[in-house]
């Protein structure tokens, strides 16, 4: 049975502007141990999905649709139950790591004060702290501890940050573009620290991001994005090798090292999304079909596609 | 200059070499409760005061020692104080006399505190080393007292007591503005301007005051009340503004010696006072809560 | 192109053409730390020479530095023979239009308050003395060139898209006929297919205008992607400067893309 079973999610937020429907008719499933790779441009609606399924979005937001969680659907149960569930089961690491530290706490008291949450004594819930510092390959755990997050460099900040989130062995993690901004040293540090986190073959996690060399080398399957829903979704090597949908394709192609060939035009604006297929005016294998009617995701095996050319 | 000029009105919409404001957020004001009330309030409140003598009957200044200390009744609404004028048509006109002293020191003191505070955050160095120093000596005076004192070294005037009041207040606004420059300043779109060549007096009007000014004129509004309440304080020590003027400050002033048999003649102009100073305290709050770019509703993207 | 050691074939290229930009040790620090430790460098004519460092590297003071933002302690620059930075006000003013320069991060470099086209039209109107026809027309041209259509005219920044923005920004300085551009990080924010729609602009530019570029950035595999030459730079000074094999011309890319 899958861990995390998310189905027909629909996020919608109204704004000035009139709705908009940021996440459209989104269904996959998380087994246990599996990491899925949410990858898309900014506006494909990602990181909403995120923050949907710990309920973490603005009042404006619209949730629609079911996420059930060993059972339970996340999105109906009352806020107490899902506290429980937030940060012991599901954890969230953040986008960005110095925004979500205390500036003014010792790195160490971070971690220990999560354990001093659940009712351990300070001294074992320093040990403790120690010890997660130590699986996250935290150099010199105890001299780091005893510092603060300034003192620390950027990929140091992010592990720690993932130490907290990571303190109570939740079952599922939702790590939310872990490379944004950072440089190449940093973000080839992160890459290899996920790799690490993805070893431990009990945790599942969902990996948010738009850095597809990181997605490539962590995920064991991913799901493509575009304006809120998802036009692909297959394991995580087949699909980068050989993409089918024409946005993937041109998504992987538009890397400087592939050639760096552009895809044309923008995403269409959430506001008002054509009819038809939502990647139709930029597709090169645009038919008649494709801008009148909307495709479907269709299955063939472990993979979905949302194209009328397959 | 003439550059300037020309850019300004090159599409017909700027009104001139002053910094160009884009109002489009401020639709926003119209849709924010708090402030459209305020402003409404205040509004009629303004109103009221200018058109008192179409209001009011009586000559607010028309001594009548027949009708000396009446209570409020139907010819005189809010009574009459020791000398018998008509205490509705004093608020009324006082509210005139407080409005506009408020308005010229904020206005006063404002053009000070951009024009020194901008210029030590802009050029920054030596100028803004002395300038800095000289807010610090302002703003470490109490405020009242230094009016105070400035009355009484400058004699008691209306225009002095303005004065007063504006080097009162204009340190603080100097201090915000040198403090937003020079946050704008390090801005890209600064950078850029510099790059392509325009001059000190273009980059500093046109793209670092529409972007310094917002929390200065937040500031300025919380003022106003009180500003009001410091002329009021003056006035009801009796400096400033001469006794026949009617102002509520001088009114309190005057009727403090009947508070036990005429209440009245203190209670009306103490609730006029404190009505304008929370009204402008709201407003201004609500002014904040606009210019907040944390409160805008959530951005999506290519949306 | 050909025989490495990349260091030397760039000496000699020194000799050969005149240089539009020699950097001569460049020096700054501040308080204690040094940010930049004797840098230098030239660029040819219509070239690229990207500059890859970390974050705090002093990539992007290099830059700043180029474009009199920022006043180095010591060094010179030489913009076709003569020191910029020993130059009085008038000459600066005399050869400002002619080094440009574009931002990282695009939500910051246009100023918020100024509608787009108002943005563009700056340049133009402190430069050149045009009538408002000759504006207008100025800007159709610039708009097409960029890729931009006529009504992100009347948009202010924050309504347009990160991409659109750098796309403003390159129509705003092209209009000066830059001889060099620094570009720091002009695609680090973006998204990728967006990052290859404005790397592909930037080179059409420079194959339409000659122009030269020091591109700054912290990702390889875009410097790969664009450049001629590569410096890598470590801790405010420039370890090595290597050719880039892997660059094909403007003319190949075209038409792989086709």
């Amino acid at each position: 049975m899958a861990l995390l079973e998310v189905s027909h999610l629909d996020v919608g937020f109204n704004t000035q502007l009139g709705s908009v429907q940021a996440v459209n008719d989104v269904s996959f499933q998380i087994k246990k141990g599996e990491t899925l790779g949410l990858i898309g441009e900014s506006g494909s609606g990602k990181s909403v999905i995120g923050m949907s399924l710990l309920r973490l979005l603005p009042m404006n937001a619209c949730v629609k649709g079911e996420a059930f969680f060993e059972g339970k659907d996340l999105l109906t149960m009352k806020e107490k139950d899902l506290q429980k569930i937030r940060g012991e089961r599901i954890s969230f690491i953040p986008q960005n790591p110095t925004a979500s530290l205390n500036p003014l706490l010792k790195n160490g008291l971070q971690v220990s004060e999560v354990f001093e949450r659940k009712g351990h004594s300070k001294e074992n819930s320093w040990k403790s702290a120690l010890k997660v510092m130590e699986r996250l390959m935290i150099r010199d755990p105890g001299l780091s501890a005893k510092k603060y997050p300034h003192q620390l460099s950027g990929g140091m900040r992010q592990r720690l940050v993932a130490g907290i989130a990571l303190s109570l062995q939740p079952e599922l993690v939702i790590a939310d573009e872990p490379t944004k901004g950072l440089d190449s040293l940093t973000r080839g540090k992160t890459i290899e620290f996920f790799k690490h986190l993805e070893g431990d073959e009990d945790r599942a996690m969902l990996l948010i991001t738009h850095d597809l060399d990181l997605a490539y080398e962590i995920c064991d399957r991913l799901a493509v994005l575009y304006a809120g829903e998802i036009v692909e979704m297959g394991p995580a090597g087949e699909l980068m090798d050989l993409p089918s949908h024409p946005y993937t394709r041109g998504l992987i192609k538009s890397l400087p090292k592939n050639g760096l060939i552009p895809l044309e035009g923008r995403s269409p604006s959430l506001l008002e999304l054509p009819g038809g297929c939502y990647f139709g005016e930029r597709c090169c294998h645009h038919k008649k079909e494709c801008s009148c009617k909307h495709p479907q995701l269709k299955n063939s095996g472990a993979w979905q596609t949302r194209c009328h050319l397959n | 200059m003439v550059k300037i000029m020309k850019s300004a009105n090159y599409f017909g919409w700027h009104p001139g070499p002053f910094p160009q404001i884009n109002w489009a957020p401020y639709h926003k004001i119209l849709t924010n409760r708090t402030v459209t009330v305020c402003l409404m309030i205040l509004g009629v409140m303004v109103m009221l005061s200018f058109l008192a003598p179409l209001i009011t009957p009586y000559d607010p200044n028309a001594i009548d020692l027949k009708s000396s200390l009446q209570s409020p009744s139907v010819d005189h609404p809010l009574g009459t104080d020791h000398l018998g004028r008509d205490v509705l048509s004093r608020l009324l006109y006082g509210a005139k006399t407080s409005f506009l002293i408020s308005l010229s020191v904020v206005v006063f003191a404002l053009s000070l505190g951009i024009i020194l505070g901008g210029a030590a955050g802009y050029f920054g160095g030596l100028a803004d080393e002395i300038l800095s120093r000289v807010i610090d000596i302002f703003l470490s005076f109490p405020g009242i007292i230094f009016a105070l004192a400035l009355i009484g070294a400058l004699g008691s005037s209306v225009l002095n007591l303005i004065i007063a009041l504006g080097l009162v207040h204009w340190a603080s606004y100097a201090r915000l503005m040198r403090g937003q420059v020079l946050s704008v300043k390090n801005n890209d779109y600064v950078s850029s301007a510099r790059v392509i060549g325009a001059s000190d007096r273009r980059i500093l009007i046109k793209h670092i005051l529409p972007n310094a000014l917002a929390p200065v004129i937040v500031l300025a509004t919380l003022d106003m009340g009180h500003v009001i309440l410091s002329a009021a304080a003056l006035s009801f020590l009796g400096l400033g503004i001469p006794p026949s003027v009617p102002e509520w400050g001088s009114m309190l002033n005057a009727g403090k010696e009947f508070m036990r048999t005429a209440p009245y003649l203190t209670i009306f102009p103490g609730l006029a006072l404190t009505i304008t100073v929370v009204l402008f305290s709201l407003l201004g709050d609500g002014f904040r809560e606009i210019l907040d770019p944390e409160s805008e509703v959530m951005g999506l993207g290519a949306a | 192109m050909q025989a490495p050691p990349a260091q030397k074939q760039w000496s000699v290229a020194n000799q050969m053409s005149p240089q539009l930009i020699e950097v001569k040790s460049l020096s700054k620090d501040y308080s204690r730390l040094k940010v930049l430790q004797s840098v230098s460098f030239s660029l040819k004519e219509n070239e690229t020479l990207g500059l890859f460092g970390i974050s705090g590297s002093g990539k992007t003071t290099i830059g700043r530095s180029l474009m009199l933002l920022e006043k180095p302690d010591s060094g010179e620059i030489l913009f076709r023979g003569k020191d910029l930075l020993k130059m009085n006000k008038k000459e600066i003013s005399l050869v400002r239009p002619k080094l440009q320069m574009i931002f990282q991060h695009p939500e910051t470099s246009l100023n918020p308050k100024m509608k787009v086209q108002d943005s563009i039209a700056e340049p133009l109107i402190i430069h050149k003395n045009l009538s408002r026809e000759e504006i207008h027309s100025e800007m159709k041209r610039l708009m097409r060139l960029v890729g931009l259509r006529p009504e992100h005219l009347e948009r202010y920044p924050h309504q347009l898209s990160g991409g659109e923005i750098q796309r403003a920004i390159l129509a705003r300085i092209i209009s000066l006929e830059p001889k060099f551009i620094v570009a720091d990080e002009p695609t680090s924010m973006l998204d990728a297919s967006v990052q290859a729609q404005i790397l592909r602009l930037m080179m059409k530019l420079q194959n339409d205008t000659e122009v030269t570029y020091l591109f700054i950035s912290h990702d390889l595999d875009v410097l790969r992607a664009v450049c001629d030459r590569i410096a890598y730079i470590e801790a405010g000074s420039i370890k090595s400067i290597e050719m880039n094999e892997e660059k094909r011309s403007w003319a190949e890319q075209v038409r792989d893309s086709e």
